[in-house]
């Protein structure tokens, strides 16, 4: 076992190796990868900008399945991508819940480096976790703003779930495991499509959310409750990149982490929104923004 | 697997019943409407044949809407739950009915209705006597077609909020849950058999004459 694994390094390192003196070319190209939903495009081209800002050439990988995008950057088809710890952790490590954002990011940074040769540079500030999203106007006349506020008051509150909610072990029954009991005054099904119509209508008061979805952007119509006992997984956003990247450019480090340092959760739903709710070109939005904190 | 079912339903038969009970209920409602909509627009139709040419085509346009497509254009109008879901089923199973409905008046022979004019039946007795018996295995067809379609796509009406046998398989589409797939699923078909046998015996009854 141990010999092989020796081996296949040797030979990784050889082939690295010849590809390198071989080709020559594209030393200074970055492949920046993404996965295919609307944030991580945003924030790879970010990235990407920022580092063809510094002088390097950017090949964007983007839209990569996010099922596959590990594989991708394992396997030197790309060479960073924006991931979130908590994705590292659960879906990639496959380690057990941890729900502390600074131990999640110590054990992913140390993991990661042992078992993949991957780098993840400095967190942003930006959580893309699982939330629970209410009226506004609800939640000024009942003073519903975190999640215990809510189970306080689910008997006055009509829950719009899609059914996977309720089953998960991350939904409705680990949320009763660590609140208590909801007994929501009804709950119904709905597509993930409408709950922010919903919402807005007037049809249903609270609906499971992600907290850096684009319509949350408006906070005159919507309150993403506090998970004040924090049994969500942290999923803040931070750059993986692979380690002989970075040991050849080791300038890469100093230009994602001043992204990172830029990216809050608010900035991310913004930015979120301006493509999702105001329908921009992702490029737009990414340049733009890369524009204000150069 | 079966042992995966056995625990869903152990732990989630209210669930399970309320969702059959919803399921039958919108279902049955919607086919209710669509009868009394198609089967007498079947009968203007043959009536009076202006009426047709655009009764008709109409129905068979609106037929051709997915009922997803329809219940999410009607969310601006009808909002979710129960109302929009009836609507887009009703609009999926009239034109079966309607056409059956045409067509099997329009397939009773001409001498029939000469024949019984002849006896001396007023219009009214035709129709009652001659005229629907002739067309009903057409109209039972049309019901029964109805019928499977509504139960089938009623699974849809989850999707906006009206419940049905549709959130346990979106839950298990969601959760990649085969067994909440099959329960959900083989839950429908069952249903849809059900239903489809009953409007048969119901026909063998009406009909107990062809069957002597």
């Amino acid at each position: 076992m141990k010999i092989t694994k020796k081996m296949t390094t040797l030979l990784l390192a050889a082939a690295m190796a010849c590809s390198l003196t071989a080709c020559g070319s594209g030393k200074d190209t970055i492949r920046v990868g993404s996965k295919d939903f609307t944030e991580s495009l945003i924030v790879a081209e970010i990235y990407a900008l920022a580092l063809e800002d510094a002088g390097y050439d950017v090949e964007r990988k983007l839209d990569i399945a996010g099922s596959v995008v590990h594989t991708a950057i394992v396997n030197d088809e790309i060479d960073l991508y924006p991931e979130y710890t908590g994705t590292g952790l659960l879906s990639v490590l496959k380690m057990d819940l941890i729900t502390d954002p600074e131990e999640v990011y110590r054990v992913v940074k140390e993991e990661y480096e042992k078992q993949f040769s991957l780098t993840w540079l400095e967190s942003s500030k930006a959580n893309d976790g699982q939330g629970l999203v209410i009226r506004t106007q609800l939640a000024d006349e009942l003073g519903i703003y975190t999640i215990s506020d809510l189970q306080a008051h689910a008997d006055q509150i009509r829950f719009a779930s899609q059914g996977e909610f309720d089953q998960r072990d991350d939904g409705i029954p680990g949320l009763e495991k660590v609140y208590g009991e909801f007994n929501f005054a009804s709950s119904k099904v709905y597509d993930s499509g409408l709950k922010y119509q919903l919402l807005q209508n007037d049809e249903a008061d609270v609906t499971p959310a992600y907290t850096t979805d684009g319509p949350l952007a408006d906070t005159e119509q919507f309150t993403l409750l506090t998970d004040d006992k924090q049994m969500w997984p942290p999923y803040y956003l931070a750059p993986v990149v692979r380690d002989d990247v970075l040991a050849e450019h080791g300038d890469i480090a100093d230009i994602l982490n001043k992204v990172s340092a830029a990216l809050d959760t608010e900035t991310l739903t913004s930015l979120n929104a301006q493509v999702d709710v105001e329908k921009r070109e992702y490029e737009e939005v990414a340049a733009e923004f890369w524009e204000s904190i150069r | 697997m079966f042992a995966e079912m056995a625990g869903y339903f152990q732990n989630n038969m209210d669930d399970f019943l309320r969702a059959i009970a919803t399921h039958a209920a919108i279902s049955a409602l919607a086919l209710f409407l669509a009868a009394a909509i198609g089967i007498p627009a079947g009968i203007l139709c043959v009536r009076h044949r202006g009426v047709q040419r655009w009764v008709v085509p109409l129905f068979q346009a609106l037929r051709i809407l997915p009922s997803l497509a329809v219940l999410f254009l009607l969310i601006p109008v009808l909002g979710t739950g129960l109302l929009p879901a009836l609507v887009a089923l009703v609009l999926l199973a009239v034109p079966s009915i309607l056409l059956n409905t045409v067509a099997g008046l329009l397939q009773t022979p001409e001498f029939m209705l000469e024949t019984a004019a002849a006896c001396g039946m007023t219009r009214g007795q035709i129709w009652r006597s001659v005229w629907l018996p002739m067309a009903l295995p057409m109209i039972l067809t049309g019901i029964k077609n109805a019928v499977t379609e509504i139960i089938a796509s009623a699974t849809l009406a989850a999707k906006i909020g009206a419940g049905g046998l549709g959130e346990i398989i979106f839950t298990g589409l969601g959760l990649y849950r085969f067994d909440l797939l099959l329960a959900g699923g083989l839950t429908v078909a069952l249903l849809s058999l059900l239903a489809a046998g009953s409007v048969s015996l119901l026909g063998r009854l009406l009909m107990r004459y062809k069957y002597v």
